[in-house]
């Protein structure tokens, strides 16, 4: 068997890595949303054309961005990490370590995810809406961040299961083959 | 709270922090679990889960902050053009006469990179690029060559846009226009030095540069320079939407993308690959960057709760240090956590308690992201963790060991820089309380 | 002993946080340290849109911010914003004694209770000319950033420009825009002279702070804690009116001795500008229905 198969029947694995990229690409929607309405903001102001509430829809989309993505860059072996101590480990210990990380991460996402569906559920219960000149029910831009969060502690739980059954993690990347692999990544990491 | 309780608790976050950090839990995750743990010595009755959600969602609903998916998108769309290859040849032709010459395309190029990328990996990557060959194929040293890029590299957080200038600005509660505005004269000052020490480098070392090449016609020189105006059109771009009056300083990254779009379009870079490339690219960089920050927020108000980090700064307050000495001891504690880890979790790992120090010590915050950064800079060129020499050494084909030491000088030449902002803090000062006077 | 924590977004030498300081003091003292309040000011646990909602759900058990931000959600929060309704300290005043049984009606529907308020400065116009009547406000490019300001820029002709407060003073340096309506305290704390000259004292409308406690929190309280609260509150709300005022005057003269032309309207433009008021307190009157009505009927009664 494949060592990076899953537990899970094709249909399930299938069905949860394409909910995980299609709440990556989402979130590269709503990136280019971000780009779109500023310039409209900005290019607009000398033609006498405003975009009401312009800076709400930015900040809304910033945060959509944000969370959609998470289990994405999670499975591409993008969220950093400190290697400098763990990769000195093998075999065994290594897959012990490896549990221990995604069960801890499993637990934190699923308690952060568990109070973003309830600050979500709250706002709708509170009738709670925006503040700036259009006043927008705020349920609808937070639902971005607690379905992100939500698919992530999915995608978590997912790997728990993955590397408890014997599966070699998948996130984290094979070591890079090419001189251009490494600086991609390099690059990842933002600094 | 009292000072044995305030110790004890201190320890243990600070213990939980550290060893899930070294165990290889994610850096965002084990701030979330670090602020539930300080949550617990909240006053009683706080909703600590609903804190949570709630900083998260005010941390990441933000107008400013949305610049940095837009900054780090416009360096991941200019790395699939030919930009470095062009600002080479346009610099190249007016180097012959100063010492050292060539070699000052490093320290030049990447003050134009960083000038459109937030990212200091990703402006030694760029230049180094085509400069490391280039200079090797003209029989330039290598070492010089590797240091001053390794060195040159982190102005790409100096000079702005910088993904770590925004990401203190967050964490410090502070303009990001004026963290902007701060950096450029000390991004000159490390420049000034940069190429001084090359140029006392090559008076010394003449057997280490190749002779000059042939003179050309100032004719040829000037067509050769064409090849620089896409890259200033660029700059000129975003600074010009922001002086005339056309963009906010968060709308300016807007303009960067749509500049960087055309520059891509225009040199036929710009597929519909390259565009989805580029957009998932940034897309997945912000989602990391913001997990931390959402983590580091969660801590913050945590420790905001509990009161520890004023006490903290009361305490060390106590001891009656020095202004000077303070940041001396800071200094000394930041070159020893950079060695390990990397400028962003750096910023966001210290600011919660180092902040209040700071300012019960009288110094400005914006002075004091400036000092950070400059921080993050000499991380960036320490081993073991350090994410330039990793660039260099994988384009080099060197070790990293061989690319730090070559980048020495320079690291020294930051701490000189660190220096004279602590002397003279007014140089940093001067741009933001021009544009912003109170 | 009872442990409190109390979210603004205001920094620590504002007035209204001064004032929250001396509350959370007064407190101590009446109940000898059996409730200990901490301010922390600045936004440094939560941001302005988030105290309510902070406060509601447990998350802080006191709070104070802009009631007019929560306008969207109650048209009484904006009562205090409707232009040219009440247009100095006295009949704000009196606005607020016949609103405040509404005011604290909402609030008590969601949870929390009215502790005090205190005003901020009233809002003027400012720009880089001349304005003798409406019509010369036609074409300025006008902040707009809630639905009264951008009401007016409509009334009046004005371009509504959106920019966040972050970002107001670079906007106003470089001309992205040359209106707006603010008071003497914003126009002082953003050093507003060196980008525009005249500032029209309208006094278009006086906003208000309000500080709330969590019922739930309140109610856990000893009756005589609850008492010495409620009556430190009651202390802070004279102090915080009588501070409005005295700040306000130091802030025209700040104004004035840096050059600004600070300037009462001509009857033209109050006349012009209370037919937009009257345009716009028939909007909210739309909007707040007869609750509403019976407020604004009972204010003009007096
Ligand atoms: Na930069
Ligand atoms: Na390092």
């Amino acid at each position: 068997m494949d060592p990076r198969h899953s537990i899970f029947p094709e249909w399930l694995r299938k069905s949860l890595d394409g909910l995980y990229l299609a709440s990556g690409y989402l979130a590269g929607v709503f990136l280019v949303a971000i780009f779109l309405i500023m310039l409209a903001l900005s290019a607009g102001r000398p033609l006498g054309i405003d975009v009401p509430a312009g800076d709400d829809f930015a900040a809304w989309c910033m945060a959509a961005t944000a969370f959609l993505a998470l289990a994405h860059t999670f499975r591409s072996a993008e969220l950093i990490r400190m290697g400098l101590v763990i990769d000195r480990f093998t075999g065994w210990r290594r897959r012990l370590i490896e549990i221990a990380c995604t069960a801890i991460g499993a637990t934190a996402v699923s308690y952060f995810a568990w109070y973003a569906v309830e600050m979500t559920w709250v706002s709708w219960r509170f009738n709670d809406v925006s503040m700036g000149v259009i006043a927008v029910p705020l349920w609808i831009p937070q639902l971005g961040m607690s379905v992100g969060l939500s698919v992530l502690a999915i995608s978590f739980v997912d790997e728990l299961l993955h590397v408890l059954f014997g599966g070699t993690p998948r996130y984290e990347k094979p070591p890079a083959n090419t001189a251009d692999e490494i600086i991609e990544r390099v690059m990842e990491s933002g600094v | 709270m009292d000072n044995g309780l305030l110790i004890e608790v201190s320890g243990i976050i600070l213990g939980t922090l550290l060893l899930l950090l070294v165990g290889g839990v994610w850096i965002g995750v084990a701030l979330l679990v670090c602020g539930f743990i300080a949550m617990q010595f909240a006053p009683a009755g706080i909703q600590i889960g609903a804190a949570l959600a709630t900083n998260a969602w005010s941390g990441s609903a933000s107008w400013s902050l949305a610049a940095l998916p837009l900054f780090v998108w416009m360096g991941e769309i200019l790395y699939r053009t030919r930009l470095s290859d062009e600002m080479f040849r346009g610099l190249a032709p007016w180097l012959n006469w100063l010492p050292g010459r060539l070699v000052h395309v490093n320290v030049l190029g990447c003050g134009l990179f960083g000038a459109v990328s937030g990212s200091s990996a990703a402006t030694t990557a760029m230049v180094a690029k085509i400069t490391l060959p280039e200079l090797k194929k003209r029989g330039y040293d290598e070492m010089i060559s590797l240091g001053s890029l390794a060195g040159a590299g982190t102005l790409g957080f100096l000079v702005p846009p910088s993904i770590t200038m925004i990401v203190y600005a967050v964490a410090a509660n502070v303009s990001i226009i004026q963290m902007f505005l701060a950096g450029l004269i000390p991004a000159v000052i490390v420049m000034v030095l940069y190429i001084s020490a090359i140029v006392v480098w090559a008076l010394r070392n003449p057997d280490k540069c190749p002779p000059p090449e042939p003179k050309t016609s100032l004719a040829s020189k000037l067509k050769e320079t064409l090849n620089l105006i896409p890259l200033a059109l660029l700059i000129a771009t975003v600074f010009s939407a922001l002086l005339m009056g056309w963009a906010t300083a968060t709308e300016c990254a807007a303009w960067g993308v749509l500049g960087s779009l055309v520059i891509a379009a225009w040199q036929k870079a710009l597929t519909w690959k390259s565009f989805k490339d580029s957009v998932m690219g940034a897309t997945r960089m912000t989602a990391m960057i913001m997990l931390i920050l959402t983590g580091a927020g969660y801590m913050s108000i945590a420790m905001g709760y509990t009161g520890i980090p004023a006490a903290l700064a009361s305490w060390v307050d106590g001891f009656g240090l020095s202004p000077y000495a303070l940041i001396a001891v800071l200094t000394v504690m930041y070159i020893l956590l950079g060695c390990a880890i990397d400028g962003l979790s750096m910023i966001v790992l210290t600011t919660v308690v180092v902040l209040p120090m700071i300012q019960q010590a009288g110094f400005d915050l914006i002075w004091f992201g400036i000092f950070l950064v400059l921080m993050v800079e000499m991380a960036q060129i320490t081993p073991p963790v350090g994410f330039n020499l990793f660039v260099l050494q994988t384009m080099s084909g060197r070790d990293s060991l061989t690319v730090a030491r070559a980048a020495l000088p320079f690291f020294f030449l930051l701490v000189a820089t660190a220096a004279i902002i602590t002397v003279f803090p007014d140089i940093v000062m001067f741009l933001p309380r021009m544009a912003f006077p109170g | 002993q009872t442990a409190w924590v109390l979210p603004s977004a205001y920094p620590p030498a504002n007035y209204h946080v001064e004032n929250l300081n001396q509350f959370a003091s007064d407190v101590d003292t009446a109940t000898n340290g059996e409730l200990k309040i901490t301010v922390h000011p600045n936004a440094s646990l939560f941001k302005a849109p988030e105290i309510k909602r902070a406060v509601q759900t447990g998350q802080a058990q006191a709070g104070e911010v802009l009631m007019s931000l929560h306008e969207n959600e109650n048209p009484i929060f904006g009562i205090d914003v409707i232009p040219f309704l009440a247009t100095s300290f006295e009949q704000s005043k009196k606005l607020w004694e016949v609103s405040k049984p509404a005011v604290e009606k909402a609030l008590d529907e969601q949870g929390l209770k009215l502790l005090y308020t205190t005003p901020w400065p009233p809002q003027g116009i400012y720009t880089k000319k001349d304005v003798n009547s409406v019509a010369d406000l036609e074409g300025l490019k006008w902040r707009a950033y809630n639905v009264g300001t951008s009401r007016i820029a409509e009334l009046v002709g004005a371009q509504p420009v959106t920019v966040q407060a972050a970002e107001l003073p670079q906007a106003l340096a470089t001309g992205v825009v040359d209106g707006l309506m603010t008071s003497s305290a914003t126009g002082v704390d953003s050093k507003i002279w060196e980008s525009l000259t005249h500032y029209y004292d309208t006094q278009a409308w006086i906003p208000k702070n309000v500080i709330f406690v969590n019922k739930d929190a309140f109610d856990a309280l000893d009756p005589a804690v609850q008492t010495a609260v409620t009556e430190a509150a009651a202390a802070a709300e004279t102090r915080g009116w009588a501070l409005a005022a005295e700040k306000t005057s130091a802030y025209m003269e700040t104004l004035k001795s840096n050059g600004m032309q600070v300037v009462t309207p001509s009857e033209e433009l109050k006349t012009g500008l209370s037919d937009v008021g009257a345009k716009l307190t028939e909007g909210w009157l739309a909007k707040a229905g007869d609750e509403g009505k019976a407020v604004v009927d009972a204010y003009n009664k007096m």
